[in-house]
């Protein structure tokens, strides 16, 4: 069952074609990964599909839905999540923070209701020190957990236990920009699993790491696609990484696609050696 | 929460409480002013700070939020009488003529009223970034101000109000003053409070975590243009007359170089530098007059103080450039912490 | 032709203002308009090489006048000599708040160096007053400016002639020197970035503060011919024309030089032909640029001239 199509999308930035009538199709459960040499036009293509630039020609359907020229926000409300090539901590909030503000879009509570459900317990305080018992009205409208306290604990759970299933738990008050390069990658995963997406873009998660942490990445990959059923695309340039986890493969050349097919033909495809010059085992 | 910091909490508020129980009643009106000054600047400053400092926006219209609330605010508090005779050169609009309110309702409408002007103004300027944001927020300010200096029969043109009931006293502004402290710490501590963080972190990011970036935006906008708006009033009502001229871009600033005394990530800086800055301008005062050191006397130099003031300022934003608190926040747990580990090194210094 | 006595026509409001008016009213326009133009290239050039609004850049201009003021009062020099003066005295004052405010926050977020800009405008407007006084003073009246000529029926002042002049024979030895000079290329270099200009071997200290100096001394010549213009001097005569000037340099698309002369032309006009043809909006006459600001912010916000700069995701 396709989950995410594109219908010939292009981008054009003035003169210049990024991306060329690009046809993508995903099917729901799949790892399929999209792979071309430098400036080939893989992350404007990711842009296109989350809404951060507009296609000029073509469609993307999600879902059975069409979400060309769809803002963002209502498109990772929509399910699709994402990570960044640069990565886009929230540098100066905790660990814990950046994973929470990602439930903050499934919040129904309103910002009168959220802001008193802070207020109650430092009005509260008092009562709770000193036992009153006489004011049981009082008792009863300031300690009674509202829906929008309810609402905070439940985020903070799955906060916790997304940290600690990506092993980042101890750090969970630390700000995010002290963490070392290989955990924040850790992070910005987690918190766009935090979302709830039924599918996760991931550009270039394993730049930067070295062939232990790139294994335990692809581990990584698969257990996140088992547990939270999830569909993953993702733009790799190391090659161990995107033959050991894709079904299939794109690749982009110059903003045109040269290749489609599973990990196999895509190593025995000859255009796509000679895009990359003869360097297509490992990165 | 801890219950020794609940105690120290509820004991923090009883001192303030007593204190200005007592200041009402035996000091003398200039420190009452004063009191009263610091306590608006607070509201002025955090109103501020939500914007700028939390989330991020570049907005430097302050002055045209806080004109409108002390417009609203004056109009529907002063009397027919009181508006017959100020309106000497047109007669003021029916039925603002006959309207007169109480203090508290017409705070809030002014309130209200400023934050609907930053609705409508926030509909196309919030879409703009950084510096542009600044100089359209600037701009919008600026027209206020020149409307309002043209409204004859509404505001009284450039002469402005006078005969304003003085409804403005410590308990008033005080009381205001905490309750927009606890809105603006809950605000900031609740899930929309970190999405105005995340804003200011990364927008990019932010929007792909599914934060509606223009509703987040808006609503920071508007909150902090309401507070601006009560702030507005509460001075209007305590000065006694208000005329557009006050309201000019530099008023803005001033509560800018508060907040960023004060650490623009910083609910606690904004609180202790509105209190110094405001105490700090009347203290320096003492350069305008002349100094009798009884063998001589030193001539004051008019306009002294503000050049002294503008100095420090300088060497402050210079030198010393996340304010006073930088991004943090009081907080007892670390308040104690701090004297524990002083003591355990002294500890361990006598020891070895 | 036909276009020139059709637009003429149409100006002429059908008989609500005669020609002379219209050409008192159209003259002025333009004078206004050069000055303000001088005073824009300023800020433009300063961001287009710091991203910096530098808000103390009315106080420069406001000093300026008070420079040729005290130069031809006090110390009775010639006025040639004074302004020669007073231009020296700015362009130096102008390159000190560079180097003294803006130069140690360079590293800094942008919003530290727009408070620190602030405080010296704030400082030096004190500043002004203490040394200066509250009260307007009068600017010292250059008969050789201020005579009046006839041109056909139109009568003038000559300034009116000399400012618009010196704006553009400004302008065109600006363009020379920023298009074909050796500083004008490093200036180029370092507005597209500090670092690659710094790896070029560009002295990148040295070239922002001459682009400083460069804003000063424009922003100088602005003041003396507004002084002659209009003299009646204040401390904090520089705050209007500071904003409005931001503002036509950000119409005409910031950064960019050309466009900031067309911004400040563009205000000048609107101001008084606006206000000539709905003389009951005098009072709003203030208001007209920042509505101006608003139209271009919300339609073109990189300006006329401007070019679009997009973000790397």
């Amino acid at each position: 069952m396709t989950i995410l199509k594109t219908d010939e999308i292009t981008m054009k930035f003035g003169g210049l074609t990024a991306v060329k009538e690009f046809n993508l199709g995903i099917n729901k459960g799949e790892i399929v990964a999209l792979i071309g040499p430098n400036g080939a036009g893989k992350t404007t293509a990711f842009n296109m599909i989350t809404g951060v630039y507009r296609p000029t020609e073509g469609k993307i359907k999600f879902d059975g839905e069409d979400i060309t020229g769809i803002k963002p926000h209502d498109i990772t409300k929509g399910g699709m999540a994402r990570t960044f090539q640069n990565i886009r901590l929230f540098k100066d909030l905790s660990v814990l923070d950046n994973v929470f503000i990602a439930n903050h879009l499934h919040l129904k509570s309103n910002i009168a209701e959220a802001t008193w459900g802070k207020i109650q317990p430092i009005l509260a305080s008092p009562l709770s020190v000193f036992k009153s018992e006489k004011s049981s009205f009082l008792n009863k409208l300031l300690s009674r957990e509202t829906n929008y306290q309810r609402e905070e604990r439940e985020v903070n759970e799955r906060a916790h236990m997304l940290l600690e299933k990506v092993g980042l738990v101890d750090l969970k008050d630390e700000k995010a920009s002290s963490l070392s390069y290989g955990l924040q990658r850790k992070l910005e995963i987690a918190r766009a699993l935090a979302t709830n997406p039924k599918v996760l873009l991931l550009d270039e998660p394993a730049a930067g790491m070295n062939p232990k942490e790139t294994n335990d990445l692809t581990e990584f990959i698969r257990e996140i696609r088992e547990d939270f059923d999830l569909t993953i695309f993702l733009i790799e340039h190391h090659m161990q990484v995107v033959m050991d986890i894709s079904d299939r493969i794109y690749v982009l050349d110059h903003g045109e696609t040269i290749a489609e097919g599973d990990p196999y033909d895509i190593q025995n495809n000859d255009r796509v050696i000679q895009a990359y010059l003869g360097v297509a085992e490992d990165a | 929460m801890k219950k020794r910091n609940v105690i120290l909490n509820i004991f923090s508020v009883i001192i303030l409480l007593l204190f200005i129980w007592y200041a009402d009643k035996n000091f003398d009106s200039y420190k009452i002013r004063v009191l009263n000054l610091c306590a608006i600047y607070v509201i002025l400053g955090l109103s501020m700070n939500l914007i700028n400092g939390f989330t991020g926006l570049f907005s430097l219209g302050h002055a045209g939020f806080m004109a409108v609330g002390a417009y609203t605010t004056a109009l529907l508090t002063m009397s027919p009488a009181a508006k017959a005779q100020t309106f000497f050169l047109e007669p003021i609009i029916s039925p603002l003529d006959k309207i007169t309110l109480p203090f508290f309702i017409a705070l809030i409408m002014g309130g209200i009223l400023s934050g609907l002007v930053a609705f409508l103004i926030g509909a196309p300027t919030l879409r703009l970034k950084g510096d542009y944001l600044a100089i359209a927020t600037l701009g919008f300010s600026e027209i206020i101000r020149i409307i309002f200096t043209n409204t004859q029969t509404i505001t009284n043109g450039p002469l402005g109000l006078k005969s304003i009931p003085n409804s403005t006293n410590l308990w008033w502004s005080y009381g205001m003053m905490l309750f927009t402290l606890a809105f603006i710490i809950a605000l900031i501590k609740s899930s929309y409070g970190k999405a105005f963080k995340a804003i200011r972190e990364d927008e990019i990011a932010a929007e792909s975590m599914g934060i509606n970036l223009f509703k987040h935006k808006s609503m920071a906008f508007v909150i902090g243009a309401f507070f601006a708006g009560i702030g507005g009033g509460l001075l209007g009502n305590l000065l006694g007359a208000i005329n557009p001229n006050m309201f000019r871009s530099i008023l803005t600033f001033n509560v800018l170089l508060i907040i960023v005394l004060g650490g623009m990530g910083s609910i606690t800086g904004t609180v202790l530098s509105a209190f110094v800055v405001t105490a700090g301008l009347e203290y320096l005062r003492f350069l305008d007059e002349t100094i009798n050191l009884g063998f001589i006397k030193i001539p004051g130099v008019a306009g002294l103080r503000m050049v002294v003031f503008s100095a420090l300022l300088m060497i402050v934003v210079i030198f010393f450039r996340n304010g006073l608190m930088g991004n943090n926040e009081f907080d007892w747990d670390k308040f104690f912490n701090f004297f524990q580990r002083k003591s355990l090194r002294k500890k361990e210094a006598q020891e070895s | 032709m036909i276009l020139a006595k059709l637009t003429i026509q149409i100006l002429l409001g059908g008989g609500s203002m005669t020609f002379d008016l219209l050409m008192q009213y159209l003259t002025n326009a333009i004078s206004l308009g050069s000055l303000y133009a001088l005073i824009a290239i300023g800020y433009t050039m300063v961001y287009g090489i710091l991203r910096l609004i530098n808000f103390a850049h009315g106080e420069i201009f406001m000093m300026s006048l008070y420079f040729a003021f005290y130069g031809v009062t006090l110390f009775t020099l010639p006025w040639y000599l004074a302004f020669a003066m007073a231009i020296l005295l700015t362009t130096l004052l102008g390159m000190v708040v560079e180097r003294a405010a803006y130069k140690p926050l360079r590293d800094s977020p942008r919003i530290t160096i727009m408070v620190s800009a602030i405080g010296v405008s704030f400082f030096l407007q004190n500043l002004a007053i203490v040394l200066f006084g509250g009260r307007p003073s009068t600017f010292p009246n250059i008969k050789l400016l201020t005579d009046v000529i006839k041109i056909g029926s139109v009568s003038l002042q000559k300034l009116t002639l000399i400012i618009p002049i010196t704006t553009l024979l400004l302008l065109y030895g600006l363009q020379v020197l920023v298009h074909k000079s050796k500083t004008g290329m490093a200036m180029r270099a370092v507005s597209k970035d500090h670092e690659t200009a710094r790896l070029m071997g560009v002295d990148v200290n040295k070239t922002i503060t001459i682009t400083f100096g460069i804003g000063s001394v424009l922003a100088a010549i602005g003041g003396i011919m507004w002084g002659a213009k209009f003299p009646a001097i204040l401390p904090t005569m520089g705050v209007m024309p500071g904003l409005k000037c931001f503002i036509a340099a950000v119409i005409g698309g910031i950064g960019n030089i050309t466009g900031a002369v067309i911004g400040g032309f563009i205000l000048g006009v609107v101001e008084v032909m606006l206000v000539a043809y709905l003389p009951s909006l005098t009072g709003y006459r203030d208001a007209f640029a920042f509505i101006l600001l608003i139209v271009i912010l919300l339609f073109k916000p990189t300006g006329i001239m401007g070019e679009k700069i997009s973000e790397k995701v």
